[in-house]
């Protein structure tokens, strides 16, 4: 058949549209009914027109970030099976938030991204083509967050992002239909900085370990800036892929470059492995351990590692005597899944939260209308009290908190690994919104 | 082999793709997926034209779309590129340069050698974007935001954004390169692939440049590839730094493996098994990581069992149940054995014409020629030499250096000292390929023939390299659009007559027939002077008479130099006759003076001479 | 830039690795030499060594007993594995066997993974080797300074087995000349089963002595299994002395560059592979011969 078109002398393109026409024609049948009165874009309104809505999910479950990403998918179902029952918790942040959002019962998949972008991407096509995902998240990796950044914006579907600490999130890499509740790379280094020159001194010698993307290189690209002014010098900074099996060579660079810091940028499994490495290599007894983008469950399967060692996180639980959220919180996730949640699970609970907050405020699962509601920049609760959205970048303004690993006979309990030294306001730790090149692109 | 009604193929692809959306649905295919199964199966068409045809398989192919995919995806991302297709193309390119540069690495070796430096060397491509390019290539993080096409076609401007819409897009791409693919499956490089594949080295020794030909594979292959992994960027919207891990290319080994190689559709159809129970596994059955080991059981089983994967198994079947290839019995070959005598015998074939008709010298003289092997002589200080037109024998008891001898003259092993001279000019050092493209071809003791082909396809081979020369890129080129070639076989084919089993695979001849197909490998070629080598071995008494008859005719027209063991054959044959002994010539005669003559008597004639009786 | 106690520390790490690479690349390259078959699930029976020897450590607590189990099970494997199926392949193309090898090793992965998770598992060192060893121009992990030395061991154990049994003798001659072997007399395919379980022992020990140094992942055997191919393409395809020499000249690459730039370790490794190809195609120890 298409021999004989061709033959007659009709063009590849005439035939292309003719294939077009066809599948238009078949397809269009096939779309539901404008729900609401406004023009289709994304998944919207085809995903919301019954009474459900879905978010696809993708979190790491195998891998190195494999234990990371089981807790924030902790965070995750507990915020759905709070929006859907219209718990308490999600009332105090999203006042309008009667059942589900918008009155749509919140569904959702989960897919395992092995913390690689191809996987998460694939993932999240899937959900958005055959489930019609009102909303996507996932991140754990800053790869996999700055993939489905861009995998958003040409899909028109809001992206709620995960565990990130690369600034490129919303900075070079920000799109209009990102926004991200954590801190990153230039917050924790402007709140840990002071800290440590605090504690260790002006002039110092540091070395690194860093995992080689984007959140590795933002990381520690904002601790050396930051530490400079304090007079501070790189002498090694060993770059390493993710996953590595075995950092001895690394380590041995860094045994022999005469360093008084090392500053462990690594994160899940390979933060854990690098820090047991470092010991056996007498790294640790040489010099002291800095963990500038805190690790859930480092210091309890570093079995001790951490005693002494600074970090700077997103919230720790012990806070919970200053924020009365973070205690209701505490206590429903400990209730369901019998542990003290870290900071993966607070991320994902909050950031659905606010996702709920901002749909129930436009009135609509219409993007281009929640993505306004963002950039409001209201003022807004969480569990480590008021933030806001910046409008320029989708980054939201919050404190970040630095802690230091217990010594074991200071511990409480069983979870009781760090001292809660200090909660930085978030305010003064942001980068101007244009500093790190965000152009955030269009809402249609 | 794909030989169907013209165009037939091609439609049905065509009407495949077009039908595609309307019934996929129904099966439970998301628009992505197929749009990723089409990525895959354009991926292997490169991957099937190299592995399946030509026989050389890479576990490397990630390197060329890894890099096909990041140069279109750098392009659009990064320098402000806008044109989609042209940075597919770009990439395409690209990694055909790439492909050519590792191939003139990797084809150095065969086998289990070429194997384990593809894997590495695409081991090298995905370290070196990972740390000397990460600024191009982004590293870890690959290269996100990777736009969808759109055409400005003046009136109106088509864009194909995700999904469905994509896909006729995507399905284009795969149609344009189905057509590719089978126009060079079915030109006379393909031909020449499928000889590589199934004997290298007689593929060299009709006088094709089989290195030349593996190159264009790898080419052609990397290009595929590159244009596949650009689309990939496109699908997803994100170029992942996971095209250049061995995963990658050991899925579309496996996928080509599984759905059939060398059939071009084969890897089509494996990527959709494989994606479709990835899903079915793990969505319906609930199996979650279990679904990547029932792949594997499939595929270890499929490569047990059923070596042409599903397309090759239900091309098997469906000539099952159509009885198409029932074989013709023992006693049908039997009637045709007797029944051709009573043809008349063709017309002799002409030679291929002199390259310089001046020269009158002897065709070959061979001065000094030695070989050792460590500290055994094979051959020591032969002279030996053949006039224009002779019909010359070869005796001597086994391990006198025969075979040692005919590899040397026609340069299959270089000779440890001594010339060789082939009509006036030094062939000393020459490779095999180069010998027989100018007139010297021989055929073998052992058979050497194209198994896997039929008997018209393996005289197509060897008939090509005289027509077309040791290497010849006419991708596009029909092989009935080859002159003189049908002729030219088909003359072969009555010559050995084998006419009636033209279109007989190799592996259901009788030895006999076999025998003859090897004369006519040789023939094929046109060469002038032709070096047979035991053409009666093995053969029933009635079977000699009739090969001797084949081998007279053949001598009219060239020159002809035969060994064998059966004197009284080769004594009825030839005019002249030299007798090896230990590597050495002993004797130099008429038959009539070497079998009166009494050191061949004593030396040779006498320890065997039941033999010959026999 | 270049620090002499980091050049010793790099070289002396480099030793480590390189001797177990030797001899996971021993184990490939007799079966090849001797069977004519490409194992490409090799890596596959490293990881299986690891995971066999952690389940026994599970059971006894005993690190001897889980390298004894380790190795035996991936042994008893290999054997079957080559009676059931490899046997089968002789007389096929190379590239079937290439593919059957390559299915088998994915399955093993995915089955390993199907049991045990994706999640890494911990086999700790022996109590006898816990700790740190101060050697005085550096510190090092003292179980891996056990490990070059049992490594060692394992190494000279194949070596008496190659070079002093009449097993060996028939396995040299077999790299050599397999053809002659068949006319010995010999029941190569009894010969071609017990190598092939001691190839896949090699393997299987290694990837339980090396468990403790690294955790155990289904996919540790991966990227192994490249590492042997560049060794033995180094060495030379067969040659035993060659996958020792190519162990070791890949483990001081990878060192080495990784005092100026880990990142680069493996281009370099690989530039070196190819430069081989390019001046010695049958690797440094290689004969010419088999494909």
């Amino acid at each position: 058949m298409t021999d004989d078109l061709i033959r007659r002398g009709l063009s590849r393109r005439g035939l292309l549209q003719t294939t077009a026409s066809l599948i238009g024609g078949s397809m269009l049948p096939a779309m539901p009914a404008f729900a609401e009165d406004k023009p289709a874009i994304g998944s919207y309104p085809a995903g919301v027109s019954g009474s459900t809505a879905f978010i696809g999910i993708s979190v790491p479950r195998t891998g190195t970030y494999a234990v990371q990403g089981e807790d924030e998918l902790k965070g995750y179902q507990l915020a759905i099976e709070h929006i859907n029952s219209g718990h308490d918790l999600i009332k105090k942040i999203s006042p309008k938030t009667s059942k589900g959002v918008l009155g749509k019962e919140l569904k959702f998949g989960v897919a395992d991204s092995a913390a690689k972008p191809n996987e998460a991407v694939q993932a999240q096509q899937r959900f958005i083509s055959e489930n019609k995902a009102i909303m996507i998240t996932g991140g754990t990796s800053s790869a996999v967050a700055v993939a489905l950044n861009k995998l958003a914006q040409r899909e028109h579907v809001l992206f709620v992002c995960g565990i990130s600490g690369s600034n490129d999130t919303t900075g070079k890499d920000c799109v209009r239909y990102g926004f991200r509740q954590n801190f990153f790379g230039q917050t924790a280094a402007a709140a840990i900085g002071p800290v440590i020159v605090r504690e260790f001194g002006k002039n110092k010698k540091a070395a690194y370990l860093t995992p080689d993307y984007t959140y590795g290189h933002t990381v520690t690209k904002s601790m050396q800036d930051f530490l400079a002014t304090a007079g501070w010098t790189t002498v090694t900074n060993q770059v390493a892929p993710l996953g590595a099996p075995d950092y001895s060579s690394y380590l041995l660079n860094v045994a022999n470059s005469g360093a008084d810091v090392l500053i462990n940028v690594n994160w899940g499994h390979d933060a854990v492995l690098s820090t047991q490495q470092a010991k056996q290599f007498g790294v640790l007894d040489k010099m002291k351990l800095v963990v500038p983008y805190q690790v859930p469950f480092i210091a309890r399967e570093t079995g001790g590692l951490m005693q002494g060692v600074y970090a700077a996180t997103d919230y720790w639980w012990t806070i919970e005597d200053k924020f009365p959220l973070a205690k209701m919180f505490n206590e429903a996730f400990e209730k369901k899944y019998g542990y003290k949640p870290e900071w993966g699970a607070e991320n994902a609970y909050v950031s659905f939260a606010h996702w709920a907050r901002m749909c129930e405020q436009a009135g609509s699962f219409n993007p281009p209308d929640v993505i306004k509601a963002y950039e409001k920049g209201e003022t807004l609760p969480s569990l480590v009290g008021d933030v806001h959205y910046r409008p320029e970048d989708h980054q939201c303004v919050r404190p970040v908190i630095i802690v230091k690993g217990k010594m074991q006979k200071d511990m409480k309990n069983k979870e009781d690994w760090y001292d809660v030294v200090e909660i930085v306001p978030g305010e003064g730790l942001m980068q101007k919104p244009d500093a790190f090149g965000c152009h955030p692109g269009d809402y249609s | 082999m794909l030989k169907q009604r013209p165009f037939l193929i091609e439609t049905l692809t065509a009407i495949g793709l077009i039908a595609a959306p309307f019934l996929l649905p129904h099966l439970g295919f998301a628009p992505n997926t197929v749009n990723r199964i089409l990525v895959w199966g354009l991926f292997g068409l490169g991957f099937d034209i190299l592995f399946g045809f030509t026989g050389l398989l890479s576990f490397g192919q990630s390197a060329f779309y890894g890099t096909g995919g990041f140069v279109a995806a750098y392009l659009l991302t990064r320098a402000g590129f806008s044109n989609v297709l042209g940075a597919l193309i770009i990439g395409m390119i690209a990694a055909a340069v790439t492909g050519y540069l590792i191939g003139l690495i990797a084809l150095r070796r065969t086998g289990i050698y070429f194997a384990m430096i593809t894997v590495a060397i695409a081991e090298v491509f995905f370290f070196v974007e990972f740390n000397p390019l990460s600024d191009f290539t982004g590293g870890e993080n690959g290269l996100p935001g990777v736009p969808t096409p759109s055409f400005n076609l003046g009136f109106t401007t088509v864009h194909f954004t995700n999904g469905w819409s994509l896909y006729q897009f995507i399905a284009l791409c795969y149609f344009v390169g189905v057509i590719i693919a089978l126009r060079i499956v079915r030109s006379p490089v393909g031909a020449i692939f499928s000889a590589i594949r199934d004997n290298p080295l007689r593929a060299t020794a009709v006088g094709h440049n089989i290195h030349g030909y593996k190159l264009t594979a790898f080419v052609i292959a990397a290009a595929y590839a590159g244009f596949a992994g650009g689309l990939l960027g496109v699908l997803q919207a994100f170029m992942p730094p996971d095209a250049f891990t061995f995963d990658t290319s050991g899925q579309l080994v496996m996928q080509t493996a599984i759905g059939g190689r060398g059939t071009l559709f084969g890897p089509l159809v494996g990527a959709a098994v494989w994606l479709f129970l990835q899903d079915f596994l793990q969505a319906a059955l609930g199996l979650g990581a279990a679904w990547k080991l029932v792949l594997g059981v499939v595929f270890v089983v499929l490569v047990c069992f059923l070596r042409g994967g599903i397309v090759g198994g239900l091309a098997d079947l469906y000539g099952l149940v159509s009885g198409k290839r029932a074989r013709p019995a023992a006693e049908t070959e039997e009637e045709a054995e007797i029944e051709t005598p009573q043809q008349a015998p063709p017309a002799p074939m002409q030679a291929k014409e002199v390259a310089h008709p001046a020269y009158s010298g002897p065709i070959l003289k061979a001065t000094g020629l030695t070989k050792r092997y460590g500290g055994l002589v094979a051959n020591s200080d032969i002279d030996f030499s053949v006039n224009q037109g002779e019909l010359r024998g070869i005796i001597g008891p086994n391990g006198a250096g025969k075979s040692t001898f005919f590899k040397m003259l026609t340069c299959e092993i270089a000779p440890t000292s001594g010339q060789i001279v082939f009509e006036g000019r030094d062939i000393t050092g020459l490779k095999v390929t180069e010998v027989c493209q100018l007139g010297l071809t021989k055929s073998y003791q052992v058979n050497q023939l194209f198994t896997g082909l039929t008997v018209r396809q393996n005289l197509t081979i060897a008939a090509l390299a005289e027509l077309r020369g040791k290497f010849r890129l006419d991708l596009f080129r029909k092989l009935s659009g080859v002159k003189g070639l049908t002729e030219q076989v088909e003359h072969t084919l009555a010559l050995v007559n084998l006419t009636r089993r033209a279109d007989t695979p190799v592996s259901e001849l009788a030895y006999g027939e076999k025998r003859r197909l090897e004369i006519g490998l040789a023939l094929a070629t046109s060469p002038r002077l032709l070096l047979l080598d035991e053409p009666l071995a093995g053969m029933s008494p009635r079977e000699r008479v009739e090969t001797v008859k084949l081998l007279k005719s053949i001598a009219r027209g060239r020159t002809v130099i035969i060994i064998d063991h059966d004197m009284d054959s080769l004594f009825e044959l030839v005019e002249r006759v030299t007798v090896l002994q230990e590597g050495k010539v002993l004797l130099d005669g008429t038959p009539e003076e070497i079998r009166t003559n009494a050191a061949v008597q004593e030396a040779y004639l006498g320890g065997v001479h039941g033999e010959i009786a026999a | 830039m270049i620090s002499w106690p980091n050049l010793v520390s790099q070289l002396f790490n480099g030793l480590a690795l390189g001797a177990l690479l030797a001899l996971i690349s021993s184990g490939l390259t007799i079966i090849y030499g001797t069977l004519g078959v490409l194992n490409l699930a090799h890596g596959a029976m490293f990881m299986i060594g690891g995971y066999a020897g952690f389940v026994a450590y599970q059971y006894t607590e005993s690190f001897l007993i889980a390298v004894i189990a380790g190795s035996l099970f991936v042994m008893l494997l290999g054997v079957v594995m080559e009676r059931v199926i490899i046997r089968h392949f002789y007389h096929r193309p190379h590239e079937d066997q290439l593919l059957v090898t390559f299915g088998l090793g994915i399955c093993f992965v995915e089955l390993v993974r199907l049991i045990f998770s994706s999640q890494s598992q911990l086999v700790p060192p022996p109590a006898l080797f816990q700790g740190i060893t101060n050697l005085g121009f550096m510190f090092y992990p003292t179980y891996r300074l056990a490990v070059v030395g049992i490594v060692a061991v394992a190494l000279g154990a194949l070596f008496i087995v190659l070079y002093r049994t009449r097993l060996g003798m028939i396995v040299r001659a077999g790299i050599e000349d397999s053809v002659m072997v068949d006319s010995l007399g010999i029941n190569v395919y009894r010969v071609f089963m017990v190598v092939f379980g001691i190839g896949a022992m090699a393997a299987g020990f290694a990837g339980i002595v090396n468990a403790p140094v690294v955790s155990l992942t289904p996919g540790i055997g991966d990227d192994i299994l490249v590492q042997t191919f560049v060794v033995v393409v180094i060495g030379g395809v067969g040659s035993f002395p060659g996958a020792i020499l190519g162990g070791l000249i890949a483990g001081e690459i990878i060192s080495v560059t990784s005092m100026f730039n880990p990142g680069y370790a493996y281009v370099m490794l690989f530039a070196a592979m190819t430069l081989v190809l390019v001046v010695r195609p049958h690797g440094l120890l290689g004969v010419q011969g088999r494909e």
